[in-house]
């Protein structure tokens, strides 16, 4: 397989080996095709907008030819798979993937491997190892949510896990991680777990249920998009307000805001940012550059802290997530760093 | 040969089911061939060398002829059984129906409603592995125009010297009368009268149907006012007549069975460049099971369905209204059932007809056109009909009515009469014989 | 005369709508008339072919499966799991499944059930059992099954050659032997059937069965291609295979069906997708002209159904 890729690369970008951190090796023939398999929350939307402002830059800018992005009618892993066919048809030299299963593509990415297709997958990536995956760690992402409770609450407390939608790998991963961050750290208990289904009604509907069995929460720890929802509830039912945890909604954000303003309420946000797509934009074109870019790549999560609140804030469009921009700079440099065995550089705030 | 008469809802039906091995009996037993059945089983009638016609047509209208004849032998497999299944019923065909011009590969659903009851006659008679002892015909010439009805009449006269014994449900008296040697009658479940048919004549077997003669039949007809608005006009295409309906006529469409009767009823129905209606028209299907009835609804919503626009309110439908809809047509066209609530299958034939008749005469519609609705409807319900048919006609509606039977069909004030789609004669009242529609059906078919 | 011509015409609707799709395909994209084009082009066709066949297997007596999808994802996550780690067991399971799809058929017969709701009620236990059997996605299908779907047969692409050889099979099965006459006589009129000595219990879980196997078949194919599964990997071949067969001729009343229009259904339906992707058209859209594509042809036929009776 290396040595077949190896052969790839030199025909795709001739001697180009990685001399600088950018590769330069000329893509400006090339064709770069995103395909998604699902547009119906305002995470995907996102997604798709940041996609294409990249993508429409870097076509006026020479350095693709064409980067249009594909969206399934409907959420099934067998229609994308019939999607990533057509693009192989089409012959576009790499494909973008945010897939609608991990596993269930197989057979098609391989078949786009052979044809000669670099394939990136992101967010939803695909288990096949001729494809790249740019893996969003999200059992840091549980982790890191209770480092930072370590750091507020010296003493430990009982913690209130939201969970999001049951039998999602997503759901595991972020509940592994609070787990392991609960061991780490003496004095946390989860004393109470429910599903928020990653939905503010139904994470308010699911925690005011719970509430009158729970002895008196320090901190609520979350996946995302159920925080604001955690915090009514806590409202309605008269109790103390804890620390919640909240996921870059620009509804969480808000209250966050307001809270801070009014008492000077505490926490901290974190979730992944939509342009993940810009980096599988900038790690196709990178790879079709020469670049000899590892398989598995590492996206740091977006954290908000109490001090960039406003800023953040500003880069959230109402009713959706935070986002960032991603540059090929960037993702060069992330590149080289997960080469290296370097920490991942931080989420660019420009 | 023995003929079985009855009303409707005698048991005729259920007699004959029991005798097929469908229906399954309460008690007593029957013994044919020496194949010995009893009660709470299904009788083994093909083993016994029964077959049977049932009433309602019994092939399956997605396949050939020749598949249809695969479903009754189960000798037909293995390689170029089509073939000979398609041999077998034509040979049958052939002999029963001379002259039927139906192919084995056709499918049925494409053929009339004539035509597919020769298939399954034939079939009946088809040879196959086992014996052919005995052969129940139940209303076999309903759908059969004239003259296929005397081809089966002759061919039962074969049938019975090659010894194979007949039963034949029939509402034609006069077929029972000329072809049967013994005439049963039934009544409510029991045979209430066994005798020879020379013995019999046909007002001894009404009234033991428990119906008293009526009088002759047609009665006196009132002149009709020239000058009653006009329903229906329509241009036939080339060389037909043309067609006037005025409010108060019975207007008959006679002819041989399958020549377009049902085709011009649904035109005039549906409308065309050439046939225009100038008042609502209502359809009363012959075909009770295919276009008439919903199966699942009860015998009030059978019979209202054509009203909910004038019984509803503000698009609600009152339920005492349509069931005082249902009540008063039960008590006027005589619906026999214990509770108008009861859904339609738990009704005889002859009612389910009825129900269908109410729904029409219930709408508000001037023009009704029936499609031989009166096809396996017993004596008395027919006289019922035709009365309420005339004095609806005196209430300024207008009917059309097509038939196979010309008994009926000289009821009407004038009779159409079709041949290959086109109307080809019109007989005025008192030229509806037999003879006279059977010359007119005729008539061209020299010249063309 | 004109009927026979409107039936003749009715026949080879699907396959119009199948040579028009591939002749606007090659046109988009040239790159499609070749082996590996089409090979590409129709290879995930190859499962919906055989879910298809297993809806207008229950079509024929009148039913409706919605719970196909449910059961090819199922199949699949068998095939991936228990088929690759000991396919003794594997089989097994699968031909419970078969049986299961019997008994079902049974029991829409004997309760006079409408299958219409006990197939719904059937997807959601055939998802359960998906879930059990492969609770996050993932497995790996057996070597030798990735190997059948990718075999390069000779001049002809594998797609082609399955679906030819799939029709040819169903089409003899239901068309020309006397047990296809009699199931579907069973759904033109089972009172007829019943009343000329069939069991119409034994017909209803025959077809069943039959529809199980193929079923199966769909699942293993599509296990074989995906390389490994999940639960939810088919659910949309239900109304795939819905549409697929009802494309092809097959009526929601029963008895009448086509087996080589059910399979062309199946690769138009396929290939619809296809053909709006290489159109470029906006996917808010593509759904919508994909069911305006299904009301066209299905117009169509009954346009010609009309000329038909008259």
């Amino acid at each position: 397989m290396r040595v077949l890729l190896g052969a790839a690369f030199a025909v795709l970008a001739g001697a180009g080996l990685a001399r600088a951190e950018v590769a330069s090796g000329d893509t400006s023939g090339k064709r770069i095709a995103l395909s998604n398999n699902f547009a119906g929350n305002s995470w995907r939307q996102s997604m798709l907008k940041s996609w294409e402002e990249t993508a429409s830059k870097a076509v006026k800018a020479g350095i693709v030819a064409e980067a249009p992005s594909f969206t399934t009618a409907e959420n099934q892993a067998t229609e994308q798979a019939a999607q990533i066919q057509n693009m192989i048809l089409e012959g576009f030299d790499a494909i973008v993937v945010d897939a609608a299963s991990p596993t269930a593509l197989n057979g098609t990415i391989k078949e786009a491997c052979d044809a000669g297709v670099v394939v990136v997958s992101f967010d939803g990536i695909v288990t096949e190892p001729c494809a790249w995956r740019i893996v969003i760690d999200f059992a840091g992402m549980g982790e890191a949510q209770v480092d930072y409770l370590a750091k507020r609450l010296p003493d430990g407390g009982k913690l209130l896990e939201i969970r999001g939608l049951a039998g999602v790998s997503v759901d595991d991963e972020i509940h592994k991680g609070i787990v392991e961050g609960v061991e780490k750290h003496e004095g946390f208990e989860i004393a109470g777990s429910v599903h928020g289904d990653w939905t503010q009604t139904v994470a308010q509907r699911e925690v005011a249920g719970l509430l009158p069995t729970l002895p008196k929460i320090d901190a609520v720890v979350t996946q995302g998009g159920d925080g604001y929802g955690a915090a009514q509830a806590f409202k309605a039912a008269g109790r103390d307000m804890p620390l919640i945890i909240m996921g870059n909604r620009s509804d969480e954000l808000a209250w966050w805001k307001a809270q801070r303003d009014q008492n000077g309420y505490e926490t901290m946000s974190l979730s992944i940012a939509p342009a993940a797509a810009q980096v599988g934009f900038w790690t196709a074109q990178q790879i079709l550059a020469g670049s000899d870019v590892p398989k598995d790549l590492l996206l740091p999560t977006l954290v908000v802290e109490q001090a960039d609140l406003d800023k953040w804030i500003a880069r959230t469009p109402e009713g959706g997530v935070t986002n960032a921009t991603y540059t090929q700079e960037w993702t060069a440099e992330m590149i080289d760093a997960v080469k290296n065995g370097k920490p991942v550089p931080a989420t660019p705030s420009e | 040969m023995v003929g079985l008469v009855g009303h409707n809802g005698a048991g005729k039906s259920t007699f004959v089911g029991i005798l097929a091995g469908t229906v399954v009996a309460d008690e007593g037993s029957i013994e044919a061939a020496g194949v010995v059945g009893h009660g709470h089983a299904p009788f083994p009638a093909a083993s016994a060398g029964v077959r049977t016609v049932f009433q309602e047509l019994s092939l399956c209208p997605n396949l050939t002829v020749a598949e249809n004849a695969r479903l009754v032998h189960a000798d037909l497999r293995g390689w170029g059984w089509r073939r000979a299944a398609g041999r077998r019923i034509a040979s049958a065909l052939d002999a029963v129906f001379p002259g039927h011009g139906i192919d084995a590969g056709s499918v049925v659903g494409d053929l009339s409603l004539g035509r597919r009851q020769t298939v399954e006659i034939a079939r009946a008679f088809s040879g196959g592995p086992g014996p052919l002892g005995l052969v129940i015909l139940d209303e076999p010439t309903s759908a059969l125009d004239g003259h296929a009805s005397g081809q089966l009449l002759s061919w039962l006269d074969k049938a019975k010297a090659r010894g194979i014994a007949v039963v034949l449900v029939s509402h034609r008296l006069n077929e029972i009368l000329a072809a049967a040697d013994r005439v049963v009658v039934m009544r409510d479940g029991r045979i209430v009268a066994d005798e020879r048919a020379e013995g019999v004549s046909r007002e001894r077997l009404v009234a033991l149907m428990g119906h008293v003669a009526g009088g002759t039949a047609g009665g006196a007809r009132e002149a009709l006012a020239t000058d009653a608005p006009v329903l229906l006009e329509g241009r036939e295409a080339a060389g037909g007549h043309g067609l006037t309906l005025r409010a108060g006529e019975v207007v008959g469409l006679g002819g041989l069975a399958g020549h377009g009767q049902t085709r011009f009823l649904l035109d005039v129905l549906d409308g065309t460049p050439w046939l225009r209606a100038k008042a609502a028209c209502a359809f009363i299907a012959g075909d009770r099971a295919n276009d008439g009835v919903f199966p699942l609804w009860s015998i009030v919503d059978n019979a209202a369905v054509g009203a909910y626009s004038r019984l509803g309110r503000g698009g609600f439908l009152g339920p005492k209204r349509l069931r005082d809809l249902a009540e008063e047509w039960r008590r006027r066209i005589g619906i026999r059932t214990p509770d108008v609530d009861d859904g339609i299958l738990t009704l005889s034939g002859g009612n389910q007809q009825k129900v269908l008749f109410a729904r029409a005469l219930a709408s508000d519609a001037r023009i009704l056109l029936m499609d031989d609705p009166m096809r396996g409807v017993d004596v008395g319900t027919k006289r019922e009909v035709q009365a309420l048919v005339r004095a609806e006609a005196a209430k300024g509606r207008a009917f059309l009515w097509y038939t196979t039977e010309t008994e009926e069909l000289a009821q009407c004030d004038r009779a159409l009469v079709f041949r290959a789609g086109r109307i080809v004669a019109e007989l005025p009242g008192d030229a509806i014989t037999e003879e006279g529609v059977i010359e007119a059906s005729f008539r061209d078919h020299a010249a063309a | 005369m004109s009927t026979t011509l409107a039936r003749r015409l009715r026949a080879l609707l699907p396959a119009i709508a199948l040579a028009l799709l591939l002749g606007a395909i090659f046109w988009l994209q040239p790159r499609a008339m070749s082996y590996f084009g089409l090979n590409l082009l129709l290879n995930l066709s190859i499962p919906i072919v055989f879910a298809t066949l297993s809806q207008m297997l229950v079509l024929t007596i009148g039913d409706l499966d919605l719970g196909i999808g449910g059961f090819v994802s199922f199949v699949a996550c068998v095939a991936v799991t228990l088929l690759a780690d000991s396919p003794a067991f594997g089989v097994l399971v699968l031909a419970g499944a078969v049986l299961a799809y019997a008994l079902v058929g049974a029991l829409v017969q004997l309760r006079r059930l409408p299958a219409i709701v006990v197939t719904l009620g059937m997807s959601f236990v055939w998802f359960g059992l998906a879930v059990i059997v492969l609770p996050s996605p993932g497995g790996t299908t057996p070597a030798w099954l990735q190997a059948a779907l990718r075999l390069k047969t000779p001049l002809v692409p594998l797609p082609i050659v399955v679906a030819a050889a799939v029709a040819a099979v169903a089409w003899f099965l239901m068309m020309r032997t006397s047990f296809g006459a009699v199931l579907r006589g069973a759904g033109g009129n089972p009172v007829a059937v019943a009343r000329a000595g069939w069991s119409l219990l034994t017909i209803r879980a025959t077809l069943y069965a039959l529809a199980g196997c193929m079923g199966v078949l769909s699942g293993l194919t599509l296990a074989g291609l995906s390389t490994s599964a999940d639960a939810n990997i088919a659910l949309r071949y239900t109304l795939l295979s819905i549409a697929g067969a009802i494309l092809g001729g097959s009526e929601f009343t029963g008895g009448r069906v086509s087996p080589v229009g059910a399979v062309l259904g199946a690769l138009v339906m396929t290939l619809a997708a296809s053909f709006l992707a290489f159109l470029r058209l906006n996917p808010d859209w593509q759904i919508g002209v994909q069911g305006a594509i299904l009301i066209l042809i299905l117009a169509l036929r009954a346009g010609l159904g009309r000329l038909e009776r008259a």
